[in-house]
């Protein structure tokens, strides 16, 4: 009993800190999704709305277009990001020359803010200045304008995803792959198991784990990306890279539409819930069920 | 099935050599049994056999093919690690199965030949279960299940009953002699175990730091030892030693221990004065009025048996023998040896004599 009370003392601390910080502002955004609420209209009361908000999002082309294009986003990044990973990450478990010096700068892009990988993307791939545009024109004589291109504009920042986000998943790989036993390795070698079977019989299963945790930080992380693509292209052109992040800053800020942005950030939210609940289902459940 | 050759191997980890030059000829459907103390490089000429660990130097052949470059998967072998090595995210029967799997065996065959595996090893219960739910033993067999159900060219089996019960331990002995029996493979069996050793090997392969010390029969070796090293090995309880030399007395040649203690010596054509290692087994002494005097130091009886150790001077030995016998500590008790069963080496190269 009384260690019990010390650890809710201990405890309290962290408790008031998620709970002022999360759990309140979850709340209240809750709250205002079924609101009517602009602060800085001449009439900043809020006004309940019932259902409105969710029934408008329904209809919302431009909200459907953003989480089309979001998912889309999300594919190709996260996929991307997991095969270049584990490419990288079996390349470091060997020994090369110049390793440690390759692997710091390999982590490099995870320690800057988005905001500043947005903005140095965007001067590298500005038409006339950038070096990337430059480049490309000069050795294959392509021209790219994220300006103008929807699809340069996408595969842009799906790149630059890619560049900044790639790192996390190799660490976290390397992690998985150093701490696997050795033994099961050598015995499937001894069963007959090719380098193919050996993936996806013996390495696949056994860092399951680790991927689907990767996984899931990518996926939560992807799908609100804001202040990269806010800095490099504004969503544009047109809505190509209007992603759900982006569509709520816009509906919430210029707009000053906070009832409604609230509703699409509950929608999205649940909709990640969503997503992950099936990635675990189809990944890790069928193992703890057989169990 | 194949015979194997083991041609003046060579082991390096980096700059640490452990594997001094090891030579041994496996008959096709032999049953080898690797001996030696604990970091002798027992684990490691397996694993060189099986194609894990490079050999540094000499050459391996399975067959008629030298396999130094030859890939595990392609050597044909079926190993049982030390450490079970099982796949942890695999049931029991995937685990046993796998190497079936891998060859694209058909499904029924699969089935048939893991039910049946399960059955020798008695895991049938536990075929859904997962690694980490069973025991040591259970994990053992399951690693066993494993390279049974294959039909190899060399079965390798690491200390594979090492985590049984005695009685687990006596029914899987026969489990894998019998299955020796049946399929004639050639096998090469790491063990601790003494009675393993002596009773299934045809062929017992002594080996110490990294060189063999002396490859034979289980009974030659028991019997004619070529050194100290294999003569304390081989044999539980193990041989006595005594040191000394040989001395004549008024015609009649004996041994003389450092300590004085007179032993009777057999036909040797050392000559008077040699030094020597007196080797003498527990269980080919008797108890017997006409014996050597020695002092009761402890008696163990094991019921079937009864182990008298007794000392002169700084001179110990143990001898087991067949009747009851109660003694105090201290008192005299006569030890009688017959010279036919004496092992003589020599002091300084602890070669036999
Ligand atoms: N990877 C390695 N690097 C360096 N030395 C090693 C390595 N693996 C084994 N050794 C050394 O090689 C020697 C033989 O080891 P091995 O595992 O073959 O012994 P063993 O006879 O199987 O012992 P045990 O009966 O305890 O299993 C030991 O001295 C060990 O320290
Ligand atoms: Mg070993």
């Amino acid at each position: 009993m009384q260690s019990n009370r010390l650890g809710w003392i201990l405890l309290a601390p962290t408790l008031a800190i998620l709970f002022f910080f999360g759990v309140l502002p979850f709340i209240y955004v809750v709250y205002v999704s079924f609101h009517q609420w602009n602060p800085f209209a001449a009439d900043p009361t809020m006004i309940f709305n019932g259902a409105d908000n969710f029934r408008k999002i329904v209809f919302d082309a431009e909200f459907l277009n953003s989480v089309g294009v979001t998912v889309l986003f999300v594919l190709f990044a996260v996929i991307s990001e997991l095969v270049v990973g584990y490419i990288l990450a079996q390349a470091f478990m060997k020994e090369f020359p110049g390793k440690a010096i390759f692997r710091t700068i390999h982590t490099l892009p995870l320690i800057m803010a988005p905001i500043i990988v947005g903005s140095v993307w965007k001067l590298m791939m500005t038409p006339s200045i950038g070096i990337i545009p430059h480049y490309l024109n000069e050795w294959f004589g392509i021209t790219v304008n994220i300006g103008t291109s929807p699809v340069a504009a996408f595969a842009t920042i799906i790149i630059m995803d890619i560049w900044h986000w790639t790192p996390l998943v190799t660490l976290t790989l390397i992690a998985a792959l150093v701490s696997l036993p050795p033994d099961p390795f050598e015995q499937a070698q001894i069963d007959g198991a090719n380098k193919r079977q050996i993936f996806f019989h013996i390495t696949v299963p056994m860092i399951a784990p680790a991927v689907v945790a990767t996984v899931f930080i990518r996926l939560m992380d992807a799908l609100r990306t804001v202040d990269e693509v806010w800095m490099l292209t504004g969503g544009g052109p047109g809505s190509a890279t209007r992603f759900v992040g982006v569509h709520i800053f816009k509906e919430v800020f210029p707009k000053t539409n906070y009832g409604y942005g609230s509703t699409i950030s509950v929608i999205v939210l649940y909709l990640t819930i969503v997503a992950c609940w099936l990635l675990y289902v189809t990944m890790l459940a069928p193992r703890s069920k057989k169990d | 099935m194949a015979q194997v050759k083991i041609d003046n191997v060579i082991k390096r980890y980096g700059s640490l050599q452990v594997m001094h030059g090891v030579n041994v000829d496996i008959n096709d459907g032999e049953f080898v049994v690797l001996v030696g103390p604990s970091g002798c490089g027992k684990s490691t000429l397996l694993r060189m056999l099986a194609g894990l660990e490079e050999i540094s130097d000499g050459t391996i052949s399975i067959g008629e093919r030298v396999v130094n470059d030859v890939p595990p998967k392609e050597r044909d072998i079926a190993m049982v690690f030390q450490s079970y090595a099982l796949y942890p995210h695999k049931t029991v029967y995937d685990n046993i199965g796998f190497p079936l799997k891998m060859a694209k065996r058909p499904q029924d065959e699969i089935d048939r030949k893991v039910t049946g595996a399960a059955d020798i090893l008695d895991l049938t219960k536990y075929l859904k279960r997962y690694p980490k739910e069973l025991s040591g033993g259970q994990r053992q067999r399951v690693a066993m299940g494993r390279a049974i159900v294959r039909d190899p060219q060399v079965f390798l089996f690491d200390e594979p009953l090492s985590n049984l019960d005695a009685k687990l331990r006596v029914t899987m002995r026969v489990e894998i002699k019998e299955l020796h029996q049946r399929l004639g493979t050639t096998i090469v069996y790491v063990t601790h175990d003494q009675i393993e050793a002596m009773t299934m090997a045809d062929k017992i392969v002594v080996m110490r730091d990294g060189r063999v010390e002396q490859i034979g029969a289980p009974l030659d070796l028991y019997d004619n030892p070529a050194n100290i090293f294999v003569a304390g090995f081989i044999g539980s309880p193990s041989m006595n030693f005594v040191h000394g030399q040989i001395v004549n007395e008024g015609g009649v040649r004996q041994f003389r221990s450092d300590n004085g203690l007179m032993l009777p010596l057999p036909d040797t054509s050392a000559p008077d004065g040699t030094k020597v290692t007196y080797g003498i087994r527990p269980e080919h002494i008797t108890i017997a009025d006409h014996g050597v005097p020695l002092r009761v130091v402890v008696v163990e009886p094991t019921g079937s048996e009864t182990q008298v150790f007794a000392k002169h001077g700084t001179d110990f030995i143990d001898a087991m023998v067949k009747d009851r016998f109660k003694a105090a500590p201290n008192s005299e008790v006569r030890f009688a040896i017959d010279p036919a069963n004496v092992h003589l080496f020599d002091r300084e190269t602890e070669q036999r004599l």
